[in-house]
């Protein structure tokens, strides 16, 4: 390693090449479409949350809208402004033209048709019911085929660099590639049991950990690695100065890599999950707090010397916001994951409220910043106008103080209502849709601060339009000039430091072990994996392989051919996104809803439904509750039941009838993964048709409508009265709508 | 007997102490490489990266 230092035969040599910035420019104009797109769907739904009445029709409701603008907004509007840095700073930092124009072209063009594919499955119902993967199968495989081009495209300009030093932007990229491509493959590991339905290959808690395993990195991973590699590029950039300190940068890199993987298990405090994964989730959390932290502090020393450029250039005045917007959303989080104040923000919009802290200023903005910095260089000619981006900023940013007041307030009202207890030590608030109904004024507010965000879009989608109508002709592609890096490491030919000491302890403490690490991309790369997959490990395989850890319970039994049709309508209809499948043992819970929930009671759940948002009640205790009749006319028109109610209508269950025959296709997918369905196996449909019969007929018998046994909605009355009626416990102290009260009220 | 059974009676409640014992190794690491007094020059040259992307360079075949 230390041996004489030979000069390469080509030290003089230099290569001459350009830079493919007509790709970075494709995927600029994809993140303002998707951007405008995935904004204007959170509007809709923020009118349907204040108005039901927006639920117009069942593709156009909140249950299957919520995921298109959760997915726009990450995977298009985000993915979109992460490729586009990417493909920009990539390049200029490493000196290399990206590997292959012909990859490049087909990430950017496979990455559209997936959004166009997730923007027609999503409204028709297909999804796989797991939070920010909701995608079915044929589009995760597309997915992992675009990434795995997207990294050889990536790799391979890593490897024909001419820059020997790998700056640090760089890391975050490699980090995110491989770590989002892990996250994906396993969290999506399911059964196909149709052209566009599947089964997750885990179960209830298992499946749990792997999908918050997923989710959280999905934030760390798509929205917090890339974004900080791109304020690493693009702050000293707009700073005209390299950013404060390069090592706090290292350590931050490092730091987050090792510990944002762990803290996934905070989603789910006082779940099913065991306890120890939870702890395990929450002290990471909150020690991911200094990193951050860290990293902020990076990005805004960074304007050192330059503060008096902020209040002229749009650019820096994003950027700041941005950072800070991140430094918020970066001790919120650890404060949410400690336990007692999950208690109370958990399955609020307090959480809402938190994402859009981060995802409006932290990843809106820090695109804003970079685009408008992007665009007269791309375009090759000034900004049209300074004006309009100062007044996209203020409007913006006024919006997002409108939407984070209200979304706040929403939360901690309604987390202070589900837990009040009068004087008399009853629930204060016991019909649930009281909590909402208080809601509906802030839900307003939300509107009109997410419209005065779309204001701000428009106006810099109308600014760069301007922008790129005054570009020249043809753009002019520089040449640049750069030595390529020699096949072999050569040490400094000028003033060397000590001369390196023989002897193993010597080179140990010399790092010159380290050398050849750094100039190869792949053992970092493997490294940061390792990273990342052994503190995966430390969580997963406890839950997967201990027993102790998910205790079975004898009396849980599959759900019968026509439940688990009912399920599937439930996950077709999104009904997750508002009613959560999962009591905590928390007294204001169990007097509201009943027992709490058990790890043994999800054995057969592939996916697992419980939730993480209750804008309706829970549902794990519903079986049983209300009359099958009682479910017809709510599905029909909740308001005819309960008039404050901003569920949409399901008239359609009443009206559809019911694919008897493609339930033997569910079943046997479901017995493939475990489930013991025994006799079902075989005849199903016969099954179903005899338990959609029995269900019909007591609806007739409530006084209800004739004929309903060849509908859907008999399936999902089967499935939702079934819920919770395995684990035989005293009947709940529940509160009927309407204030009547059951049970004894002796609870454990 | 199943894989589960034998990581159920492995034990493995040192599992914890082990990461951290590990974890706390990698940081130390990480701390003494990134404050070395003698990579100071290499690094303030890295941060500088970003800003001289535009133009020609000088041959780099010799420097770190």
């Amino acid at each position: 390693m230390s041996g004489p230092h030979t000069a390469p035969a080509d030290a003089g040599h230099l290569d001459t090449f350009s830079y493919d910035d007509a790709i970075v420019r494709k995927f600029l104009w994809a993140t303002m479409i998707w951007g405008l797109t995935g904004f204007l769907a959170g509007l809709i739904i923020a009118l349907q949350m204040a108005y039901p009445a927006f639920n117009l029709a069942p593709w156009f409701s909140f249950g299957r809208l919520r995921p298109l603008h959760t997915n726009a907004v990450i995977f298009a509007f985000a993915g979109n402004a992460i490729f586009t840095g990417v493909y920009y700073s990539t390049q200029r930092l490493l000196k290399a033209r990206m590997y292959s124009d012909a990859l490049s072209r087909f990430h950017f063009w496979g990455w559209q048709a997936i959004i166009v594919a997730a923007a027609l499955t999503l409204p028709l119902g297909f999804t796989q019911a797991k939070e920010y993967a909701e995608l079915e199968w044929p589009i995760d495989i597309a997915i992992a085929i675009v990434w795995v081009v997207f990294a050889v495209n990536f790799f391979g300009t890593l490897v024909r660099r001419r820059e020997r030093h790998i700056y640090v932007a760089i890391w975050f990229y490699i980090a995110s590639i491989i770590t989002v491509a892990i996250l994906h493959i396993f969290n999506n590991l399911a059964l196909p049991a149709g052209m566009l339905k599947s089964y997750s290959m885990y179960a209830g808690v298992q499946d749990a950990l792997m999908q918050w395993w997923y989710g959280h990195n999905a934030v760390a991973f798509f929205l917090t690695t890339p974004f900080l590699g791109l304020m690493y590029y693009f702050m000293p950039k707009a700073a005209e100065g390299p950013v404060y300190s390069y090592r706090l940068s290292i350590l931050h890199f490092w730091t987050l890599v090792f510990m944002y993987i762990w803290a996934g298990p905070h989603h789910l405090h006082y779940t099913a999950l065991p306890e120890w994964a939870s702890t395990l989730g929450m002290v990471f959390s909150v020690m991911l707090w200094a990193p951050s932290w860290g990293g902020m502090i990076n990005g805004l020393l960074t304007l050192r010397g330059a503060w008096h450029k902020v209040a002229e250039d749009p650019v820096l005045k994003f950027m700041v916001v941005a950072i800070t917007g991140y430094g918020m959303a970066t001790l919120e989080g650890p404060t949410l994951s400690v336990k007692s104040v999950n208690a109370l923000a958990h399955y609020t919009d307090w959480i809402i409220a938190h994402v859009h802290t981060g995802a409006l200023s932290w990843n809106g903005f820090l695109t804003f910043g970079m685009i408008y910095w992007l665009a007269p260089r791309l375009f090759q000619t000034p900004l049209h106008s300074k004006r309009l981006a100062n007044a996209h900023f203020w409007i913006a940013s006024f919006g997002i103080i409108l939407y984070v007041i209200a979304i706040y307030s929403a939360g901690v009202t309604q987390g202070l209502m589900w837990r009040a207890f009068d004087e008399t030590g009853r629930l204060q608030y016991p019909d649930f849709v009281e909590t909402v109904a208080r809601l509906v004024p802030m839900y307003w507010m939300r509107v009109a601060g997410g419209s005065l965000y779309i204001v701000g879009m428009v106006l810099f989608i109308y600014n760069i339009l301007k922008t790129w109508k005054k570009r020249p002709v043809t753009y002019a592609v520089p040449e640049i000039k750069a030595a390529p890096l020699a096949r072999k490491y050569v040490a400094p030919a000028a003033p060397l430091p000590a001369p390196v000491p023989a002897g193993a302890w010597a080179r140990f403490v010399n790092l010159t072990w380290h050398r050849p690490l750094e100039r190869l991309p792949i053992t970092f790369s493997v490294l940061t994996l390792l990273a990342v997959v052994v503190a995966s490990l430390f969580e997963i395989i406890p839950t997967f392989l201990i027993r102790s850890n998910v205790p079975s319970i004898a009396s849980v039994k599959p759900y019968t051919p026509l439940e688990l049709a009912g399920r599937d309508l439930y996950i077709r209809e999104g009904c997750f996104n508002c009613h959560s499948q999962m009591v905590r043992p928390l007294r204001h819970e169990t007097e509201r809803y009943g027992e709490y929930s058990k790890p043994g009671e999800s054995v057969y759940e592939h996916p697992f439904l419980w939730g993480s948002r209750r804008i309706g009640p829970d549902l794990a205790r519903e079986g049983g509750l209300k009359s099958d009749l009682w479910h017809v006319r709510h599905f029909e028109d909740p308001r005819a039941v309960n008039a404050q109610s901003i569920m949409p209508s399901y008239g359609h269950f009443v009206r559809n009838d019911l694919n008897f025959d493609g339930i033997q296709a569910r079943v046997d997918a479901m017995a493939m993964l475990g489930v013991p369905y025994g006799d079902a196996i075989n005849r199903a449909p016969e099954l179903a048709r005899t338990q959609a019969r029995e269900v019909a007929a007591s609806i007739v018998a409530q006084g209800g409508p004739q004929g309903l046994e060849r509908k859907e909605v008999v399936a999902v009355i089967a499935y939702l009265q079934r819920l919770g009626k395995d684990i035989r416990v005293p009947a709940p102290n529940t509160v009927v709508t309407g204030g009547t009260r059951t049970g004894s009220g002796a609870r454990p | 007997m199943k894989l589960s059974d034998i990581v159920s009676a492995a034990g493995l409640s040192w599992y914890a102490e082990v990461a951290l014992v590990l974890f706390m190794l990698a940081f130390v690491l990480v701390l003494w490489r990134v404050f070395k007094p003698s990579l100071k020059a290499k690094y303030e040259r890295a941060a500088r990266l970003p800003l001289d992307d535009e133009h020609c360079e000088p041959p780099r075949n010799g420097t770190v």
